[in-house]
Parts: C-alpha cells; structure tokens; sequence
C-alpha cells in the first residue's frame, strides 16, 4: 500500500509540475519540427532516389516509408528523454531535502527506490504508448503497411525501451544532487539522445568509427526494432514492388537491420541487447541504492559506558 | 517514563565534535526547548534522534524503546516539523496530507477519518483543495505541523519552524501548538535560536559546541544567571545615585540592575520613598544565554 500511495504520489508530481512535463516533451518535439521542416523530404527524397531509374511507388507507399521512420524514431527518443524527466521527481526531492522527510517515516529505502522506479516507468510508458496510438493512427491516413503482429513488437520494442530508458536514468539520476545538475542532464538528453540512438539520421550514414562506436550502446539496438517493426512492412511492399535484395539494401540503408562492426544482428538479439542492458542497469541501480543503507548499517555504534 | 532518554551522545566529523557527550531526559508532555547558535549540535542531535544518522556512541530511548532495536516504532512516534517546509507545492494540501499518511498505513476510510480531525484542528476546510504552492507562509506551516501529526505521534519535534516567519504567523503557529500540548498532552521538542520561544518552555537546555551547558527550567536559568531589574518610573538619577544605583535610561524610566528578588525587596524596604512608581522584572533569556555562552544569538 505503501508503494502504490508512492507512485501515486510522483505520477501526480510530474503532470502536476507543468514545467517538469513540458521539459520532457522537447526532444519529441525537436524531431517532429525537424520532421516537418526537412527531414520528412529528406526521406522521401532518399527513398525515391535510390529507385531505379524510371520506376515509380505510389505515394502511400512512401508516405507510409517516411511515416514508419518519424513515429520510430519519435518513440526512441521519447522512452529515453521522458524517462530522465520523470526521474527528475527523485532528484528534487533530494534537493529539496525530502529524503531526509521520507528517512523519518517507517518506509524502507528500498521501498522508496521502487516507487521512484515504477513511477518512471508507468508515466514514460503512458506517454509512449500514447504517442504510438496517435502515431498508428497518423500512419493509417497517409498510408498502411502494418500487420497485427508489427503492432504488437512495437509495443514490445516501446515498453522495452521505455524500461532501459527508466533503468538508465535512475542510475545517472541518482548522482544528481543540485538543481544545475538536473538541467544540464536534461539538456544533453534532450540535445543529444537523439543523434546517440540512431533517431534523428540513420547510423549507417554516418562514418564507419562513429557508427562502431554507437552499435555499443544499447538504445541503438532499440530504436533499430522500432525502426523494423514501423518500416519493415512498407518496405516489404517496396520489395515486392522491386526485389528482395533492393528492400534489404533500404533496410541496411535506414537502420532496420544493424551491424556490429560489419555483422548484422539479427532480430532476437537486438532483444537480448535490450534485455540484458535492463538487467544490468537494473542491477546497478539496486547496488547503488543499497550501498549507503548497508554501509549505515555496518558502522559499529560504540556505546560509551557512564562514568 | 521519559518521553526522551539521551544518555552520553556523541557525534563526530572527523575531528568534528559535532555532539559531545551530551547526556539529557525529555519528560512526557513537557515543552521542551533546545537553544543554540548555528552549529551548536542541535540538528545533529535531532537527526539522530530521529534515526537519520549515525552515532559514534550513546544510547537514545524513545518512549521508553530503544532506537536501534525498535527504529520503525520509534519513527511512528515521532513527528517532525522541519525547518524548511518538505510539502510537495504542486500537489493540493489533501493529497499532500494523504499521501504522507499513507507511509503510516493510514488510508481510505481511517485516512478520512483523520483528514476530518485535522481539517478541524487546523482549521484547513477552505485550503483542502488548494495547491501548497499558493498558500501563505503561515498556511503552508499549518499543513507542515498538521502532516507532522498525521499519524498521531506521541512526541511533536520542532526543528526551528519559525525562522523566516513574520511575528503574526510565528504567533499563529505558536497558538497551535499549544493547543496541541493541551488537548492531546504531546510531548514538544523544539530546536530555536529565538528567546522568547525558549522562555515558555517548561524546560530548556543550552547547547554550544556539541556540550550541554547548562539544562533548567526558564526561571532557574534566570535566577541563576541573569539578576533582576527595577524600573523606576517619576524618580531622577540623582536621587538613585545618592542611594548608591547604578541607573541607565531605558524609555521613560531608569533601570538598575539587581542580584537578585531579595535584593530588590531590602531595597524597597530601605529606600520607600523611592519607590512612587516602579516595576520589577526578572532577567531575559538573552541575558541568560549570553551569560551562560558568552555569545550573543542573532535574531
């Protein structure tokens, strides 16, 4: 009961806290602008040029291409940046010497960890899976090409991530103790996630160190089964259109199948990336949490006799 | 039983004594008072007492129950105004109260329960609904000792909670606590550096570099380290200095230092025809304090 009243308590705090929930909204939003200004024509551009010469796909198609991408890479970015501003309620109460509060009630520490924890989870998950409604619908105006089961893995792929992204804030949150702090986190996060995870341009295109460099950071494994489960159908119908080598050569080219320093990675171990990076990560946050309480609890207390 | 058992407390930072062997009882439903400059020891000691930090040696009872051994008992005992106001602003002041008295268990219909009391002691009918953020100061540490209490502990600590107030909200806040003492008889332990506080106190210990230096009631402390003072009112300075005082304009009277209530009393019975108009008061806790820390507390 205890736990429920807690994560109640921080879901309240973050949609209470306007300026807390509109600052994790930004780098959606920063993707959705650069979307809209340039890099939806950039996509489609990229996947009419590389048509052969004289072949043409119907406009659907290609909206439903570049449409796959946008909510892809929209919801790798969101499970990442929303995750760190939600977490900013733990941060704030440790700034604001609430944990000194909580410390004088019979709550468990650990008891504490687990709401900041599922709390974080439960509204970067609302506010994903949110997204992807609207997403889903957005794809079914300009342009269909989804079966049930790519709907069901981008929602396996949106709760994954949004459990790494939780996962991974605890950990870098936890350190956080001063208000600049908080900001400077959430500006690189907003700032920089997009780019780290493959969201705002494929890895592929870019230089072969920098995209070695990034295959070893687990959200780039993420954002790649968004990326198969909202394009891979449209691209199918491409390849239908064209060849299967022609559909392969667009998924390597826009990161649904990605490469660990030349090897592809197949499907199922994107997932053990994934779920291997959750495990750790939620691991270290448990020993992280754990290690000053036992530390506390180790010290000896020397009675001192009455003389 | 005592309320508090603290016997020879320390706390040390490195070469630090932060509390030095501090040894004291808080009786049960005492208003009891705790004064110091900053630094003195007395948030350290708090802190321990409440379980928040560790000692490097003593033993601390509450309510008759070890600390260490019975830490969760211990911790529902205690209700903790901090200095600082931990609400959460952007939530309304019922869920602020809601959710703090979930951490006791207390929900649903005993939740209700308790909100109905508290909204009636507190009177906080008209804030229920309303975002802390935008209460008033004096509003806001209502709801700080009305969360502090959610759980009905026996012992109410008080760490400074009316530092920054102004003097109608540190009245106000006063008012309730002391309808508290009276009509639940809750033990009190107030940590201030304001002497007019300390002075209702039924008890007070001062505290000055982690030591205990002296533990009295307000009128002991007075009679044994500040004297009395007669103001005379209507007389001049000659006619005091021909009887041998010492006088110094305060107001519209002139004030002479005494030892003591005795010395004031042979003093009227030797010199009556001084005595037209006059009063004759007892020393402040200023004085008090600052004979017994030669320091002068700020505020």
């Amino acid at each position: 009961m205890k736990l429920i009243h807690l994560i109640r308590r921080n879901c309240k705090l973050y949609f209470k806290d306007k300026a807390l929930f509109f600052s994790s909204l930004i780098a959606p939003l920063i993707l959705f602008f650069l979307f809209v200004a340039f890099l939806g024509d950039v996509y489609r551009d990229s996947l009419t040029g590389i048509l052969p010469e004289g072949a043409e796909v119907p406009k659907r198609l290609v909206e439903g291409f570049a449409g796959g991408w946008l909510i892809s890479s929209l919801l790798a970015v969101s499970a990442v940046s929303i995750a760190f501003t939600a977490n900013m309620v733990m941060v704030q109460d440790k700034v604001t010497d609430r944990f000194s509060d909580f410390a004088v009630s019979p709550v468990p520490q650990s008891t504490l960890a687990l709401g900041y924890y599922i709390s974080t989870a439960l509204v970067t998950a609302v506010i994903c899976l949110l997204a992807l409604a609207v997403g889903l619908v957005y794809l079914a105006i300009v342009g269909w090409y989804l079966s049930f089961a790519d709907v069901l893995f981008t929602i396996l792929d949106t709760l994954l991530l949004v459990l790494f992204g939780t996962a991974l804030s605890s950990v870098v949150c936890y350190f956080l103790k001063s208000q600049g702090g908080i900001t400077a986190v959430e500006v690189i996060v907003s700032a920089a996630y997009g780019f780290l995870c493959g969201a705002y341009m494929p890895i592929s295109s870019l230089a072969k160190g920098i995209a070695d460099t990034l295959s070893f950071l687990p959200g780039t494994y993420g954002t790649a089964l968004l990326h198969e489960h909202l394009m891979g159908g449209a691209t199918d119908e491409i390849g239908t259109l064209f060849s299967g080598e022609f559909a392969d050569g667009i998924r390597e080219g826009f990161d649904c199948k990605l490469f660990f320093f030349g090897n592809a990675v197949p499907e199922w171990t994107c997932f053990l990336v994934l779920v291997c990076a959750i495990a750790v990560l939620v691991g270290a946050y448990v020993l992280i949490c754990a290690a000053p309480w036992k530390k506390r609890k180790k010290k000896p207390v020397t009675v001192a006799q009455p003389n | 039983m005592n309320a508090i058992e603290i016997e020879h407390l320390k706390k040390y930072y490195g070469e630090v004594k932060a509390v030095d062997d501090i040894s004291f009882t808080v009786g049960r439903g005492e208003f009891f008072a705790f004064l110091g400059v900053n630094g003195a020891g007395k948030s350290t000691t708090i802190s321990i007492l409440c379980g928040r930090q560790p000692r490097n040696g003593g033993s601390v009872k509450i309510e008759g129950m070890e600390l260490d051994s019975h830490a969760d008992e211990v911790k529902r005992r205690l209700g903790v105004v901090f200095q600082n106001s931990v609400l959460d602003a952007p939530l309304s002041v019922e869920d602020n109260l809601r959710y703090r008295a979930a951490l006791y268990g207390i929900t649903g219909g005993a939740f209700q329960k308790r909100l109905g009391e508290l909204t009636e002691l507190f009177e906080l009918k008209e804030l229920l609904r309303r975002p802390v953020g935008k209460l008033s100061g004096g509003q806001r540490r209502r709801v700080d000792i009305a969360r502090a209490i959610v759980q009905e502990p026996e012992i109410l600590i008080l760490d400074e909670p009316t530092t920054g107030l102004d003097p109608q909200t540190r009245k106000s806040v006063w008012g309730i606590v002391h309808r508290l003492r009276a009509e639940r008889e809750m033990t009190v332990f107030l940590t201030t550096h304001y002497m007019e506080e300390a002075s209702d106190a039924d008890r007070v210990v001062i505290l000055d570099g982690g030591k205990i230096l002296a533990n009295a009631t307000p009128l002991e402390l007075k009679n044994a380290y500040t004297g009395d003072y007669i103001t005379f009112y209507g007389a001049d300075e000659g006619e005091l200095r021909a009887a041998g005082l010492v006088a110094e304009r305060v107001g519209e009277g002139l004030r002479v230092e005494v030892k003591d209530t005795a010395e004031a009393t042979a003093l009227v019975l030797k010199y009556p025809a001084l005595f037209r108009d006059y009063e004759i008061t007892k020393g402040k806790m200023d004085d008090v304090f600052l004979n017994v820390t030669g320091k002068k507390i700020e505020g």
